[in-house]
């Protein structure tokens, strides 16, 4: 870029405070007494802590996956900790005024609208912080109309037959290394159930954060719609700034029965590391929709902007016939950070649709990848597929790389998918500044219309913060 | 297929033979890289679609000098521009270079000195393949073509590679063309053959600054073949290459053609493939955007019929620093039959900001509204149908310069999609 754009000194990881709160903690290390531990500790049955233990049989077995696109160091499993849980002051709260002050101070900071009088409108929050699920918000009210929302804890002991029924069934507990970790090692996260024919009447929201400097961070959330029924769904996460690398490593399943309808979106920024590269959230998360029943619709929409290391791919399984996956992503990397991130639509019913809108874009020394699968098997009937990856890169030490895998084993399949790269012109700049708009506005806007595909899917005050947070994110480094 | 009985190991049965005496280091330091090393699997990435199991089983002899007639593989605009090699040995008496201009090399290797230091040179720095490996090891002979400075050849040049395995046999056909600075050349590289073999060749080419290569490479091995190739093309500065490679035959075959591009360079990497049956074929294509202002296309088109494979992965690289790049491509598939398969992945990599790439990839059937716009003009459900596939292959035909190999490759896309009874296409 020219010479006349000034490089502006980049902003601040904005959410890197640490919260002082003392927590209860298990020793780093993991073995088959440290799950033990965690499952005593959560009062968990039997087949839970089965479920457990079998998972991490098996993870013994494997090996971490090296086929994406990133380089880190391996994390050394036996000195994390595998369970962090902010110790309350009292066993029980009658009020949220009575939840610890400097937690309620750190919500405030992030501005999670934790007060259920102070809550935006409309919007029911779980939130998780380091691996336990602190408050949920409006329960009682989405309780009227049958709706399940809570902690997965919490969902173990009051509806067990619906989390033993639905718990690994989209992803097994052997499916990858990270999923299995997690299927072993997992404390809390969210639950929902939404019964038959009921539309949820608000969107739905768990902020994620991690707090401890050695914890990571396992969650499970299990979203289950029953028939007709539909939610929206959102998933918001920040960690404080440490020099060390955390692991997070979630899962996330969704069961879409039919004509139900699951929408879930994730504005994702976890602390990032600095521009060197130290520090910063692995973040090797494994997503997937079953869409189950006929007519069921899964959609996913993420906005990307933290970790430093992002390893993801939310994917729909379109088994129902006539079922639709989506898949909306913006993903920015900025600084050292490295991004291997896309999705699987694998189409086995008949007359299924499924579509990839993909942003990536690359900015500092940082490398953006797509990676994605659009697989039509044999029974898919008219299956249907559009892709589409589009990637910008500022500045010339960065990188993107789209890897799609095509696989088609039905003729009356139509998969197309396109990919462009592009970046931001001296004359659009120049364009800009002509009607007096400043370069770093200019560039806003510009990313902002690159985006904008998928930032439509966004609700309407994940649309904002995803806005501000991508021009917040590239300060500093359109010179 | 009968005769062909399960051996240990295919990879050391083919390299027991002796060593040639010919290029003895560059064989064996081939030979040193292939020690210990198995037929690659499907777990490995690069393999994930091809699957060489069955190939693994078998076992292949040496190739014995043969005969063979040529006259149907002649083509006019070539009278006097050919070599001819019958199971990997240069056949003197089919061959005639009487008509190519003084001044161009134009000759089988094996008449070539060993100073001819390019051989296995191009692309250094890139790890070796494992069957380009095994070609180096045990080649028979090939051709040598060299082209001086700013020497414009006005005939295109047809090299034959024919296999006639009366039992299983193994071919390494081998060829290495240089254009000097400024030079042109057209070049045309037939693979035929019957029966059950293992054809590896490999063709080097180094395309020097503002010099221009223009090559047609067309596969038609027996369907009992396996046929595993290799190309590696260095472009210099503003120079061009450009190729179009046509896959018809073998029951399973590779095409992998790895394309480096210094600034200013062009290069057209195109491929139809029409496969029927079992078919297996996989094109796993490499342009490498090394340097500013290279411009690279690439069109790859595949008709699946029967319960045929195919495999697409093109990869194309930009590295830091070349900035300008202009890359395009398209994978484009049609799939006839109910148990055809198609697996393709376009990739781009890129590490520089200033460029223009784009891929494409589609996979389908024909369009109903196109087969409904030809049966509202009068045209049969079959013929529409042929017609429309026809068409879809033709347009990689259409700029194949030499007249009379267009004709042919197009009769016989005719003859393979149904379309003969159209007329005359052509």
């Amino acid at each position: 870029m020219s010479s006349t754009l000034n490089v502006v000194t980049s902003q601040e990881y904005k959410y890197g405070f640490v919260t002082d709160i003392e927590a209860d903690s298990v020793a780093p290390g993991l073995n088959e007494d440290v799950i033990r531990f965690i499952s005593a500790k959560k009062g968990e049955p039997d087949w839970l802590l089965e479920f457990r233990l079998k998972a991490y049989r098996h993870w013994l077995t494997m090996t971490e996956p090296d086929w994406a696109k990133v380089a880190y160091p391996k994390p050394d499993f036996q000195k994390i900790v595998y369970y962090s849980a902010p110790r309350p002051k009292k066993p029980q709260y009658a009020s949220m005024d009575e939840v610890d002050p400097e937690l309620r101070r750190t919500f405030e900071k992030l501005g999670v609208p934790i007060h259920e009088q102070e809550a935006l409108a409309g919007v029911a929050v779980d939130v998780v912080f380091d691996s336990v699920s602190v408050t949920t918000t409006y329960r009682e009210k989405l309780a009227t109309v049958g709706i399940i929302f809570c902690s997965f804890s919490e969902a173990v002991k009051s509806h067990p037959d619906l989390v033993k029924q639905y718990l690994g069934s989209v992803v097994p507990s052997s499916d990858n290394f990270y999923a299995a970790l997690n299927s072993a090692v997992f404390t809390d996260g969210s639950f929902v159930y939404i019964p038959k024919g009921v539309a949820c009447p608000m969107d739905l929201s768990t902020y994620f954060r991690i707090n401890n400097k050695e914890s990571g961070q396992f969650e499970r959330t299990l979203i289950v719609a029953e028939e007709g029924a539909s939610v929206s769904y959102l998933e918001g996460c920040t960690a404080p700034q440490f020099d060390t690398n955390q692991l997070h490593a979630a899962v996330v399943e969704l069961v879409a029965l039919d004509r139900a309808s699951i929408k879930y979106s994730t504005v994702q920024n976890w602390y990032a590391g600095d521009k060197d590269g130290v520090g910063g959230i692995f973040n090797f998360v494994t997503k997937r929709g079953l869409c189950k029943g006929k007519g069921s619709h899964i959609s996913w929409t993420q906005v990307e902007t933290g970790s430093a290391i992002t390893w993801k791919y939310p994917s729909c399984v379109l088994l129902g016939d006539d079922s639709i996956g989506e898949f909306y992503s913006v993903a920015l990397t900025n600084h050292k950070q490295q991004a291997d991130t896309g999705t699987k639509m694998i189409h086995i019913g008949r007359n299924t649709k499924s579509t990839i809108i993909s942003k990536g874009i690359s900015a500092g020394d940082s490398s953006n990848s797509y990676r994605g699968l659009v697989k039509v098997q044999p029974k898919a009937e008219g299956a249907r597929n559009f892709s589409q990856c589009d990637s910008m890169l500022i500045g010339q030490s960065c990188s993107a790389s789209t890897f799609p895998y095509i696989e088609v084993q039905n003729r009356s399949a139509r998969v197309e998918h396109e990919a462009t790269t592009s970046k931001i012109g001296e004359e659009q700049l120049l364009y800009f500044q002509q009607r007096g708009i400043p370069a770093e506005e200019a560039i806003s806007m510009i990313i902002n219309g690159f985006c904008k595909d998928v930032f439509r899917e966004l609700p309407m005050e994940f649309a904002v913060e995803a806005t501000k947070l991508l021009s917040l994110k590239l300060e500093g480094s359109v010179g | 297929m009968t005769t062909m009985v399960a051996g240990p190991n295919l990879l050391a049965d083919l390299l027991s033979g002796p060593r040639p005496t010919e290029w003895a280091s560059l064989r064996e330091a081939a030979e040193l890289r292939l020690a210990g090393r198995e037929l690659p699997a499907t777990r490995e990435e690069d393999w994930k679609y091809t699957d060489l199991k069955a190939l693994a089983g078998l076992a292949f002899g040496p190739a014995p000098k043969a005969t063979v007639d040529i006259s149907s593989h002649l083509l006019p605009e070539m009278v006097g521009t050919r070599q001819v090699f019958v199971n990997g040995h240069h056949a003197p008496h089919a061959s005639c270079a009487s008509a190519v201009p003084a001044g161009v090399r134009y000759f089988p290797m094996s008449h070539a000195s060993e100073a001819c230091h390019a051989l296995g040179s191009i692309g250094n720095g890139v790890a070796k393949g494992l069957f380009e490996d095994l070609n180096t090891a045990r080649f028979q002979d090939g051709a040598v073509i060299l082209v001086p400075k700013n020497l414009k050849v006005a005939l295109p040049l047809h090299l034959l590679f024919i296999t006639k395995a009366e039992t299983p046999i193994a071919v390494f056909p081998r060829v290495l063309v240089l254009l000097e600075r400024g030079a042109e050349l057209e070049l045309v590289e037939e693979h035929h053959g019957e029966g059950a073999y293992l054809s590896c060749p490999v063709v080097e080419v180094h395309v020097a600054e503002g010099a221009i290569l223009r090559h047609e490479r067309v596969q038609r091995e027996s369907p009992e073949a396996y046929h595993l190739g290799t190309l590696k093309a260095e472009v210099g500065k503003g120079g061009q290459y450009h190729s179009r490679t046509l896959s018809f035959g073998a029951r399973l075959s590779r095409q992998q053609p790895w394309v480096r591009l210094a600034e200013g360079a062009e290069a057209s990497l195109d491929g139809l493939v029409l496969l029927d049956g079992a078919q297996v074929a996989d094109t796993h294509s490499f342009l490498h955007h090394a340097e500013p202002q290279a411009s690279s296309h690439q069109l790859h088109k595949c008709i699946v019929d029967g319960k045929a494979r195919a495999i697409f992965n093109g990869q194309i690289r930009v590295a830091p620093g070349a900035q300008g790049t202009d890359a395009q491509q398209q994978s484009r598939n049609l799939l006839l039959s109910e148990t055809a398969r198609v697996d393709t992945k376009p990739q781009l990599e890129i590490y520089a900001d200033d460029v223009k790439c784009s891929h494409g990839a589609a996979v389908g059937q024909l369009d109903p509204e196109e087969l409904f716009y030809l049966q509202s003009r009068g045209m049969n459900a079959d013929d529409a149908r042929n017609l429309l596939t026809y068409g879809f292959a033709a347009d990689v035909l259409t700029h194949i310069p030499v007249a009379s190999l267009r004709r042919a490759l197009r009769q016989l896309v005719m003859a393979r999609t149904q379309a003969t009874s159209l007329g005359d296409l052509g």
